[in-house]
């Protein structure tokens, strides 16, 4: 025992030594590495980065990358982060750095406002102009991708908020897409008799809270709508008040889900007859694809009616953008890329991806369903509305998604509700403006 | 045995001590020099771990300490205390930080009694390990996965809804996450299920060190069950019962990866706990002024309970 206690007392240190050596080695090696440049937003030939929060696109982005590649001569090199929260801190944070990917996939208007007013993103003014003649963007859009004046993004995609429906639950009750605001409520009263949730309201994640608030307010008065997301009108006012009286009608009618209801099961409830209508983007097309139904046969959509037949038509729009990082590593072929982007044919082939319609005005979608209600849209001459979540400052929209998820769970009454989002809106809106002054 | 302990306990090699057969005695320049490079080397083996915290940890805590008195606009203005004096104004908080209470009360009492309890019944028993197995499981996974399941459990058309409602109890079935209190005690319920299997290992191992000759000589006094339970096992279980409730009081104060699976802190920041709101008012609210303020108050408040709990526990014999 003293013996083999001795030998290995004189070898500890020696073995003590070489491990400690070693992982002081390793330590370093790995120091070393992570303060060393990361590969995979340096520029690489033929390729340009982009960042995207949504990993299920980047298939889609290389994609239309190799599209771009035959018009541009560089592809794109999707770099997903698919937590948007963690994706927003770390864009904000390397848009200052040398290690910025090459394009940014953002959110437009007030979030794209908050985003260029720290500098750091490029002026796309002339990528702009070009699509404008040549009819591939909407000019009534300009404001929501400029801050003060100059252009920093280009559209990604547009979506369309809208009601996806089950045809064969519809056909089986016979029920048609409602056309008027009482042919909505006579399609929700017949679903509920038949043991059917008429419509989809979650909560999960936080946004969600906001589509059914920003459809009733803009299809109660669009131009109301349009007033308070610019800070011109009150929560309080009567056609929020209408909105929302709405909302609580329909809970209290057993029309919605309950608030915990996750989004992500939606096409699933669809196909299953469970559920009778999903109030969604039409981004959710490839949702519905990924369900295995078949658009036009299985789901159909239709734009929620104005509650008053005289009520302006409008439609709440959805659009991501392309930034540009000043200090990104293949600044040239970054900007090659955005003005190319909506070019038909690389629009062709993302559109056939996402299933969904194009930022081009001139490109139709390929799934039916969403085409039509693109016609549907250009006959109606419906009014485009930016969507809640981009359409005032950030902070005042992420402390009234928080109370609208309250109000949803049965916190709080519409009158309480609405007079905490006007308590805010004040406080926000006065913040919002001493920093822009 | 003195000469033993002396050997045990002094770490100087034993020729420095003296003695006929020592050698010379050391010169005090000699002895200087020899002091100045035990510390060098002292201080060499601890500057590795002195620079890791201070890095780490200290600098930006003191970091977050200055952000909390900046304010959240766009030019930061130096603020003073305001962001500290949310905490009276925004009922967001102050609902954040009456659930850090419950939490706090949750996740010691209810860890502290089932673990106590669990680990006395399985003890010694037939299907004692069977059952320890089941009850410790749960530790073994991440925070995250619980809530994912808790969440299939407890959403309104959830498990528990379902089996209510097959039992024929609907009128008990319920948004069990939809409404306050209810659903921050319904989350703090899943974390006891994880949390217990801790609690039950160390009362296991503290029950095993209890020397058997006490409960005997309890049991030759005529004692009953219970009597030596209370005045035999319980207090030979203090320095485990102190570890225990010391763990679940700072992980109650921190208490954030379940409720943010399962909740996010909502509806309507309902269910939020001084950590969440943290998170909350940092990067989605984005005010890093105020996260930095309830950084700081969360801090403050885990170091105090930590260090009043501790000191008065561990003084007494000095465990």
């Amino acid at each position: 025992m003293s013996a083999s206690g001795r030998t290995s007392r004189a070898a500890g240190p020696l073995a003590r030594r070489r491990f400690l050596a070693g992982v002081a080695a390793g330590a370093a090696a790995l120091t070393a590495g992570g303060c060393a440049r990361g590969t995979s937003t340096s520029a690489q030939p033929g390729t340009t980065s982009i960042s995207n929060d949504n990993a299920t696109w980047d298939d889609g982005y290389r994609t239309a990358g190799r599209q771009l590649k035959k018009i541009t001569g560089y592809s794109l090199r999707p770099l997903s982060n698919p937590s948007v929260t963690s994706y927003q801190q770390v864009v904000q944070m390397t848009l200052q750095t040398s290690k910025s990917s090459d394009l940014v996939k953002w959110a437009s208007g007030y979030q794209l406002k908050r985003l260029a007013r720290a500098g750091g993103l490029t002026d796309l003014g002339g990528v702009w102009k070009s699509y404008a003649d040549k009819g591939w963007v909407r000019g009534a859009s300009r404001d929501a991708f400029s801050y003060r004046g100059t252009v920093y993004g280009i559209p990604l995609y547009e979506s369309y908020y809208v009601l996806f429906y089950s045809k064969p639950v519809f056909k089986k009750l016979g029920l048609t897409a409602p056309a008027s605001w009482e042919e909505l409520l006579h399609c929700a009263e017949v679903l509920k008799r038949n043991g059917i949730t008429p419509f989809l309201a979650s909560q999960v994640g936080g946004w969600p809270a906001i589509e059914w608030f920003q459809e009733l307010v803009s299809k109660t008065d669009p131009h109301f709508y349009q007033r308070l997301v610019a800070g011109q009108a009150s929560y309080t006012d009567e056609p929020a008040r209408r909105a929302m009286d709405l909302w609580q009608d329909f809970m209290r009618k057993g029309w919605m889900t309950p608030p915990d209801f996750d989004q992500a099961r939606g096409p699933g409830a669809l196909k299953e007859g469970t559920l009778g209508m999903f109030l969604h983007g039409t981004w959710q097309a490839a949702g519905m694809a990924a369900a295995g139904m078949k658009p036009g046969t299985d789901y159909g959509a239709f734009l929620l009616p104005t509650v008053r037949p005289t009520t302006a038509k409008s439609v709440i729009a959805e659009s991501g953008v392309f930034v540009v990082p000043s200090r990104a590593s293949s600044h040239r072929a970054a900007v090659a890329n955005v003005a190319a982007w909506l070019d038909p044919s690389v629009q062709r082939v993302w559109s056939d991806f996402l299933q969904d319609s194009s930022a081009n005005p001139e490109v139709r979608s390929s799934n039916p369903v969403v085409a039509a209600l693109q016609r549907d849209i250009a006959r109606d001459h419906r009014l485009p509305l930016v969507r809640y979540w981009e359409a005032s400052p950030p902070s005042l929209i992420q402390g009234n998604t928080d109370d609208l998820g309250g109000f949803m769970a049965g916190q709080t009454s519409p009158a309480t509700t609405l007079r905490r989002m006007q308590e805010r809106a004040h406080d926000e809106w006065a913040a919002w403006k001493r920093d822009e002054a | 045995m003195s000469t033993s302990l002396t050997s045990l306990t002094d770490r100087r090699p034993p020729s420095a001590a003296g003695g006929p057969t020592a050698p010379r005695r050391a010169t005090p320049a000699g002895r200087s020099r020899h002091t100045v490079r035990e510390r060098l080397v002292a201080g060499g083996f601890l500057a590795p771990s002195v620079v890791l915290v201070a890095l780490f940890l200290l600098a930006p805590f003191v970091w977050t300490v200055y952000r909390s008195f900046f304010g959240d606009s766009r030019t930061s203005p130096f603020s003073w205390f305001d962001n500290y004096a949310l905490f009276a104004s925004d009922p967001a908080l102050a609902r954040s930080v009456q659930n850090t209470l419950l939490w706090v009360v949750g996740t010691v009492a209810l860890p502290f009694v089932l673990g106590l309890a669990i680990a006395c019944m399985t003890d010694a028993g037939r299907f004692s390990r069977l059952v320890r197995l089941c009850v410790v499981l749960p530790y073994a996974l991440s925070g995250s996965a619980v809530a994912v399941v808790w969440n299939f459990m407890l959403t309104t058309d959830g498990a528990v809804n379902q089996v209510l409602t097959t039992l024929g109890l609907d009128s008990l079935a319920q948004g069990w996450l939809l409404t306050w209190p209810g659903n921050t005690l319904v989350m703090i319920l899943a974390n006891a299920w994880q949390a217990t299997g801790v609690a039950v290992i160390l009362f296991l191992v503290g029950l095993q060190s209890i020397p058997p000759e006490t409960l005997e000589a309890g049991a030759l006094d005529g004692a009953s069950g219970w009597q030596q339970f209370r005045h035999i096992v319980l207090p030979q279980l203090r320095p485990v019962s102190i570890i225990v409730i010391g763990m679940s009081l700072v992980n109650g104060l921190k208490s954030f990866d379940l409720i943010w699976v399962l909740t996010q802190g909502g509806p309507g920041r309902a269910t939020e706990t001084l950590a969440v709101s943290m998170y909350n008012e940092t990067f989605l609210e984005l005010r890093p002024g105020a996260g930095a303020a309830i950084a700081v108050v969360l801090t403050v408040i885990v170091l105090a309970a930590s260090w009043l709990y501790l000191r008065r526990q561990l003084d007494v014999k000095g465990v």
